[in-house]
């Protein structure tokens, strides 16, 4: 069941976002301050439950994007509500006294099967009007709407798009029969990609979003299939003996995998559309997870070469590879950040397995998970500022987003089974 | 049971000189007989003999009537497939396993038209990317001593099943241990 949501947008005022430069975020400083936001409730001319459910809504995802604290509603009593949304009918400064920084303002209408919503943000230090933009959906798009208005207001307000349109790509279900996902990072619009009934695992999907990779045993054995997901084609498989594994693209056509059998592991470098196959580094024991940096002249990978998995990078120029990590016996699964600024890996930490990141020296490493688990698979939002990964208690393994310095941990949850690997899919 | 006399039925097995002692229903291998080991259980049979005579007892003359090919069909009913187990994020094969190997070796050898395939599997304390590798080196360290030991390489295919497969789907160190193997199936 696809989906399709139309938004006509229209920008009604441009206002340059340097006006916003006050406000500053630094995700990687720990304990950085939320901004506090008003969303009272919207006007409307003719009666309308939208007009409480809307702002109800924004304020659930705000406070869930980690960035925003909301005035609680008991506090914005009758004048507060009643409060005309135009600039001149605003009083600045009783909302600055109750600590309001933002003041989110609106309209909403309804249409036949449409919604019309007004949004108007207002920096209540300047008395300025930030933002201000007209939303047209049917009404079935709700959801995707309320979606779209904050992470809109999270780049209005922090200068990078917030995530809650996101989607993300995950595999879930029983032991030995798991299936890829792709669904919003609140569960909505799930969508099963594989029905193969076997072991499905390590989806990936090319930065346009036009190819799909995953490792399945469809076939009885751990094969590496590429999917056209604009044809619905099948556009390769690697069916040699061992095991083939990856899940990054050097570019949009470029998948970075690795093949191990026998004395040998490899990390191959293979071009979809011309169908070439190149290997980047051949050696002995293990050798794993490869991902490039954002540049695409490096590779950070997994290896064993000094007898317990660490991490190193390869030079793709010089071929020239550099240890990363020294600390403890465990260090796997790196990844870059989109900006290059940091590598996030799994370390095993007091038996548990534990999230963290380190500059991409390999410096100033944080472990930003301390649950005592088994937390694996960390993939960055493509903003930067955000990691999610899997976190296995016990016997239940789930899906989890945080700030890339730690806070504001969000459990995910969407088919109510095992849910893993999980990968925002290319915007 | 009339006579509660134990048959003994010595045989020699292959051009290794290796005997084994059969008793009823059970299978029963005594480990290395020396030449001297030997000559002195003839002798003492002898002395048995005798001294059954002495008691008016008959002589039990015993002959070895076991084939090659009933021997191999014990060897197949003795199948040696046995899972060989892992340290930790290792895939070394640990020496206590060397025997095992080498009976597996010698089975594959003996029936020559079963292929084999080694599963390697891990424990649930790694990075499911790693593991599906680590399952892999496991699987081939396992092929590798079989290959060395003389097997075809061709009837040896090794999966890797990471830890997708747990035998014991607990999170013990008791089921860990049980969880980091290779595994043997018939093709």
């Amino acid at each position: 069941m696809k989906f399709t949501v139309i938004f006509f947008l229209t920008l009604l005022i441009l206002v340059p976002g340097h006006l916003f430069a006050k406000v500053y975020f630094d995700v990687y400083a720990s304990g950085f301050k939320k901004i506090v936001i008003a969303v009272p409730y919207l006007k409307s001319q003719e009666p309308s439950k939208l007009r409480t459910e809307i702002p109800e809504l924004i304020q659930k995802d705000l406070e869930f994007s980690g960035f925003f604290t909301c005035a609680p509603w008991s506090i914005l009593d009758r004048d507060f509500q009643e409060e005309g949304i135009e600039k001149t009918e605003i009083s600045f400064n009783k909302w600055k006294s109750i600590g309001v920084e933002i003041l989110l303002k609106g309209k909403v209408q309804e249409q036949g099967d449409e919604i019309i919503t007004e949004i108007y943000l207002y920096d209540t230090t300047y008395g300025s009007l930030e933002f201000a933009k007209r939303y047209k959906t049917k009404k079935a798009g709700l959801i995707p709407l309320i979606h779209r208005i904050c992470d809109d207001i999270i780049e209005s307000v922090t200068g990078a798009r917030g995530i809650l349109s996101s989607k993300l790509l995950f595999v879930s279900g029983p032991k030995g029969a798991t299936e890829i996902f792709i669904s919003g990072i609140d569960g909505f619009g799930m969508r099963k990609l594989t029905d193969y009934k076997t072991i499905t695992v390590l989806p990936s999907m090319s930065p346009d979003g036009k190819y799909l990779s995953y490792t399945s045993y469809r076939e009885g054995k751990p094969h590496l299939y590429i999917f056209d997901m604009e044809k619905g084609t099948q556009v390769f498989v690697d069916r040699e003996e061992g095991v083939k594994v990856g899940k990054e693209w050097l570019d949009r056509k470029t998948l970075i995998y690795t093949h191990t059998s026998g004395r040998y592991s490899s990390i191959v470098k293979f071009d979809v559309e011309n169908k070439t196959k190149k290997v980047l580094l051949k050696k002995e024991g293990i050798v794993a997870s490869p991902s490039p940096s954002p540049d695409g002249k490096k590779i950070v990978f997994t290896s064993d070469m000094y007898g317990t998995p660490q991490i190193f990078t390869l030079d793709l120029a010089t071929g020239e590879i550099k240890r990363l990590t020294y600390q403890g016996k465990y260090n796997a699964s790196p990844v870059y950040s989109p900006k290059g600024d940091l590598i996030a890996f799994v370390s095993k930490i007091d038996g548990a397995l534990e999230i963290c990141v380190m500059d991409p020296s390999g410096d100033n490493v944080r472990m930003l998970t301390n649950s005592g688990g088994i937390n694996d698979s960390p993939h960055f939002s493509p903003c930067g500022r955000y990691l999610v990964f899997s976190s296995q208690k016990g016997g239940k393994t789930s899906i989890s987003l945080m700030f890339v310095n730690g806070e504001n941990k969000r459990t995910l949850s969407f088919t109510g089974q095992n849910e893993m690997q999980p990968r925002f899919v290319p915007q | 049971m009339k006579f509660f006399l134990p048959i003994l039925i010595i045989f020699l097995l292959l051009p290794s000189c290796k005997p084994k002692v059969i008793q009823p229903g059970i299978y029963r291998e005594i480990p290395k007989l020396g030449e001297k080991e030997i000559a002195e259980r003839e002798a003492k049979d002898e002395r048995e003999d005798r001294a059954n005579r002495i008691l008016g007892e008959a002589k039990i003359e015993t002959e070895n009537i076991l084939t090659n090919e009933m021997e191999r069909e014990r060897k197949v009913i003795e199948s040696p497939f046995k899972d060989i187990f892992f340290d930790f994020d290792s895939y070394l094969i640990k020496a206590e396993y060397y025997p095992l190997l080498d009976s597996i070796s010698e089975w594959l050898k003996l029936k020559s038209n079963r292929n084999v395939i080694i599963e390697g599997h891990c424990d649930e304390r790694g990075t499911h990317e790693y593991n599906l590798i680590l399952g892999q080196k496991r699987g081939d360290a396992v092929r590798d001593y079989l290959v060395r030991k003389g097997v075809d390489p061709t009837r040896l295919k090794v999966i890797s099943y990471g830890k997708e497969r747990p035998i014991d789907p607990r999170h013990t160190e008791e089921a860990w241990a049980k969880n980091r193997r290779a595994h043997f199936r018939f093709e």
